[in-house]
């Protein structure tokens, strides 16, 4: 096999300049033959005039050469390609619409598969992926989960001196300030512990990784510096590690940077100690537990000693006993593969919908082609052209249209990547996006298989062709040839089915985020800007201070011409807000468990510039002092849920140590629910309380997680106000950058990310579906049009009306939609279970949906039919008669 | 004399495999090998034997290389492969089974029967 092998290669190498080849071999002959009668006693030119007559046909031989050489076979091939090519260039439309649908098919699945292939094929880029695991906790009650989360302090301590694993905790990321020169950078921190790079797997490219001693509370501050930060503003000075840095408006020392090809989870430009501790931040579930199992140690081994460990944890936590609590190792890329499978696998499901559709499209054109053609294959069939080579030749055609139609996927397959790249980012993923060999690859299988799935239904047809009848029908006699069309009307009906479930399941998504996005949101946010800053700071550690860069900004805002109102609060609507316990003084059903609420710090004027509507007592004003009575402001939620038939004026509030008297109730704001999943933003019990009342410990964490928000409302348009409120705090703090600018629109679009990425995802999938299936209804009545013409030009000298003509030129295509909706209604009533977790405000079986889509499709339909039936209007019946 | 279109359909394929397995020999060498080794028995149409070289050479019986004759003229030499050994030696021990065959029976007399 291998020399077969070889010579095939050497074959193709050789083919080039086979045909000199062959006369230098052969005139070699001649020659020696010629020299060998001449030494033999034959005169010269009787010699050579022998030694060719001898030799035989020279023209023959060399023919026979090619084909026992296998190169005839390879010429065919060269052949087809040129005639498939040349078929391709006669009719352009055709090629070009091809083309273009295989190309948008195979680039929609060529980079819907390189997600797939980075976020759930490829491994996380560390050593030994296999051995690294999460350790989450799981509660129970009775049998039913119910929650899987980080963990506190309390584990890490139980968990940290563990034999049979090596762990480190990560807490979150947030902004920071970096100073540089006289100004700051706002770059993104993430908190570590010690032993972080070791668990993974990676090495530093330079220095070391924190050590236990800066990795507790009140160690000394350092720093790893991520090697793009260290290229970008240090322009790769090695002499900055072990210099000190200004960081969080504190020096910290330079211990490290990190390896040029390290990829940790989402964006980070520096690690800083996590120091974690059973205070603070560490009494919440905060941390998440990272472990590389020991080399000697089994998964079972491990988990045991992690459930063990465990119960020293919890024992330290008043968990309720009806909860049953348990340490859980958990494959390392849990959260992310799980946060992404389900909505890959669907939109895998509506690319390869979307390439069927595609292929279906192309089978029928090429049938409709077909059929233009069968006087073509008649005639090769007639003189002699077998069956075989016909079937190769139509095969070529296909995998020249395929390779075509992948180059051009490839081409949009790229730029969708990109595209996607900065959707992806935000789930975190640890690998980049590319088209590396694998997706290479399944471009290719899914070119070659989309070539033989549109090429199989012509050739299956070519080769029924019956000459008589294909030569007799090609020329003027034909009259509609009914046997060939089920093939076809088939494939027509298949594709409008298809379209109904990508346009029901579009329909869906759509209106759960229109729903979603015309939700009252409770506030006003015209004219309203949001710039946050970073107040992780050493200069913010104490409550005067933080409160004083507020007043002091503030007054300066208000102060410019055009600004309305301006104030500072933790958070802004639609965010993520910070999660707090409360007791409820004078309630006594429930005295251990706290009561779960949204928390917001805000200033004076927060409420007047969001137009939040005040619905009992007061908000708070400058009454509201460091010194004063302790008060809070909270939600018409919380009120419903937790002061169901009590005043809520005359109630107050326990947090920590502290007393709050309740002094006003508010309007609900729409924001991402931290408590419940109840979807992407809702409701929550929510409960304010003033900036100045904030304790200097309540700050600090806060700002550990959430950088404020300056929220201002003024004329002038967003980029105006965002340079007043970057301009007062300049005033302030020149080193206190501002982090982000947003309008409240945008806050919204943050929030519903995902659900716009669905909407517009699948919707552009269905407008694809759509446009492909009116194609293919088109194709059936202008087909219908162009067969039926001198039918149509008979009936029509008869006296026919037109419409009538039209009707029945309709018809065929107006029968397969409604068929092909009704079939499609089915599939999608079958098949939107699949959607259930991704929908809001709208059911899986929303009749009205299904309606309207049903109608669209069958009206788009009607239209494209119509448009191929005005070919009957503009007959001339004299024209036609006199042409048969 | 006879020519090669009056022997067995397959004869020639096994006779150039035999001529090149003695050795690299271009096309006219093969040629002149077959004649010499038969003892000028078989004369081969000189047309027809590069078909079968091409035929060889495709399926990896034989490879060839381009090389300098003995009268100094850039000639295309043939040379066995591994797997022509072998379909040689297979081919040679069919072909003598064959003909010790064909022998006995046609050296049958009658009384043997």
């Amino acid at each position: 096999m291998p020399d077969r092998l070889k010579a095939l290669a050497r074959m193709l190498l050789r083919r080039s300049r086979l045909g000199s080849d062959m006369d230098d071999e052969m005139g070699f002959h001649i020659a020696e033959y010629r020299d060998d009668l001449i030494r033999s006693g034959v005169p010269q030119a009787e010699a050579a005039r022998r030694a060719r007559q001898e030799f035989g046909n020279i023209g023959r031989t060399k023919e026979d050469c090619r084909e026992a050489g296998g190169f005839s076979m390879f010429d065919e091939f060269v052949r087809n390609v040129t005639y498939a090519l040349r078929q391709l260039r006669r009719a352009p439309g055709f090629a070009l619409s091809a083309i273009l649908t295989l190309g948008l098919c195979i680039g929609a699945n060529t980079a819907v598969f390189s997600v797939i292939n980075a976020t759930l094929l490829r491994p996380v880029p560390y050593p030994q992926p296999d051995r690294l695991v999460t350790i989450v906790r799981e509660m129970r009650r009775g049998g039913d989960l119910v929650s899987t989360s980080g963990q506190d302090g309390y584990a890490w301590e139980a968990l940290k001196d563990a034999r049979s694993f090596q762990v480190a905790a990560i807490g979150g990321t947030s902004g920071v300030n970096l100073g540089i020169g006289n100004g700051a950078l706002y770059v993104q921190q993430q908190r570590v512990s010690a032993g972080y790079f070791r668990v993974l797997g990676v090495p530093l490219a330079r220095g070391r990784e924190f050590d236990e001693s800066e990795d507790r509370p009140g160690g000394p501050p350092a720093v790893i510096l991520s090697y793009g930060l260290w290229q970008r503003v240090f322009h790769g000075d090695a002499s900055i590690v072990g210099r000190t840095v200004l960081l969080r408006g504190a020096p910290f020392v330079v211990v490290g940077i990190a390896d040029e090809t390290f990829r940790p989870r989402g964006l980070v430009d520096l690690w800083t100690p996590l120091m974690p501790s059973t205070k603070g931040e560490g009494q919440g579930l905060n941390y998440d537990l990272i472990a590389r199992l020991r080399s000697d140690t089994t998964w079972a081994q491990a988990s045991a000693e992690a459930q063990t460990r465990g119960i020293a944890a919890f024992a330290d936590r008043k968990i309720p006993s009806t909860i049953s609590a348990r340490m859980v190792l958990a494959p390392f890329d849990r959260d992310n593969r799980a946060a992404l499978r389900n909505r890959l696998l669907l939109l895998s499901a509506a690319v390869v919908i979307v390439l069927l559709i595609g292929c279906v499209n192309i089978a029928s054109l090429k049938l409709a082609r077909g059929a233009a053609r069968r006087r073509e294959m008649g005639t090769r069939i007639a003189l002699g052209g077998g069956t075989a080579s016909l079937l190769r030749q139509l095969i070529t055609e296909s995998l020249v249209l395929g390779a075509a139609g992948g180059a051009v996927g490839l081409g949009l397959g790229y730029i969708a990547i990109d595209a996607l790249q900065a959707v992806v980012v935000r789930y975190g993923i640890w690998q980049e996006l590319r088209l590396d060999s694998h997706v290479l690859l399944a471009t290719l299988f899914l070119s070659l298989l989309v070539s033989v799935l549109f090429g199989l239904a012509p050739a299956f047809q070519a080769t029924g062709v019956d000459i008589r009848a294909a030569l007799l029908e090609g020329g003027s006699l034909g009259v509609a040839g009914e046997r060939s069309h089920w093939l076809r009307h088939t494939l027509v009906l298949a594709e409008v089915a298809l379209s109904l479930v990508l346009l029901v399941g579009a329909g869906l998504l759509i209106r759960t985020l229109l729903y979603l996005q015309h939700r009252d949101p409770g506030f006003d946010g015209t004219n309203v800007v949001a710039a946050s800053a970073s107040l992780e700071d050493a200069r913010y550690n104490e409550s005067d201070s933080v409160n004083r860069l507020y007043r002091e900004s503030l007054d300066a805002i208000r102060a410019t011409p055009g600004v309305e109102a301006a104030a500072v609060g933790l958070h802004v609507p639609y965010q993520r807000w910070l999660n707090d316990g409360v007791r409820i003084a004078g309630n006594s059903s429930s005295p251990i468990e706290d009561y779960g609420t949204a928390l917001n710090y805000v200033t004076p004027g927060y409420f007047e510039v969001l137009r939040i509507p005040v619905r009992e007592g007061r908000v708070f004003d400058e009454r509201d002092a460091a010194n004063s009575v302790p008060v809070a402001v909270v939600s018409a939620t919380f009120v419903n849920k937790y002061l169901k038939g009590r005043d809520p004026l005359t109630c107050a509030l326990g947090s920590g140590p502290l007393t709050l008297q309740i002094v006003g109730v508010v309007g609900d704001l729409q924001q991402q629910p931290g408590l419940m999943r109840s979807g992407p933003i809702a409701l929550e019990p929510a409960m304010y309380v003033p900036a100045t009342q904030f304790s200097s410990a309540g700050f600090r964490m806060a700002h550990t997680w959430y950088s404020p928000s300056w929220v201002v409302r003024a004329t002038g348009g967003r980029a105006q106000i965002a340079r007043t409120i970057e301009k007062a705090i300049a005033a302030v703090d020149p080193q206190l950058p501002v982090a982000t600018v947003h309008s409240m629109t945008d806050e919204r679009d943050a929030a519903l990310q995902s659900e716009r990425i669905n909407a517009w995802l699948l919707g552009i999938l269905a407008a694809l579906a759509l446009s492909l299936a009116l194609v293919g209804i088109y194709g059936i009545a202008a087909n219908a049009v162009a067969e039926r013409t001198r039918e149509f030009g008979i009936r029509m000298a008869l006296g026919s009306s037109t419409a009538r003509l039209m009707w029945d030129a309709v018809a065929p295509g107006m029968l397969l939609s409604a068929a092909g909706v009704t079939i499609g209604g089915l599939l999608a009533a079958a098949s939107v279970g699949v959607l259930k977790g991704l929908l809001y405000g709208v059911r899986p079986f929303d009749e009205s949906t299904f309606l309207v889509m049903a109608g669209v499709l069958i009206g788009v339909s009607g239209i494209a039919s119509l448009i191929a039936a005005l070919g009957v209007a503009r007959l001339a019946p004299a024209n036609v008669l006199r042409q048969a | 004399m006879k020519t090669l279109a009056d022997l067995l359909p397959g004869t020639l394929d096994l006779l150039v495999l035999k001529a090149a397995s003695l050795g690299p020999l271009h096309g006219y060498g093969i040629l002149l090998r077959i004649q010499q080794i038969s003892r000028q028995m078989l004369q081969i149409e000189q047309g027809s034997l590069y078909p079968a070289l091409y035929r060889l050479e495709h399926a990896g019986l034989i490879t060839s290389e381009w090389g300098v004759s003995e009268n100094n003229r850039r000639a295309k030499f043939y040379q066995l492969t591994r797997s022509g050994h072998t379909r040689l030696r297979k081919e040679t021990e069919q072909w003598t089974l064959f003909s010790t065959a064909i022998g006995h029976a046609l050296d049958a007399r009658p009384e043997e029967v």
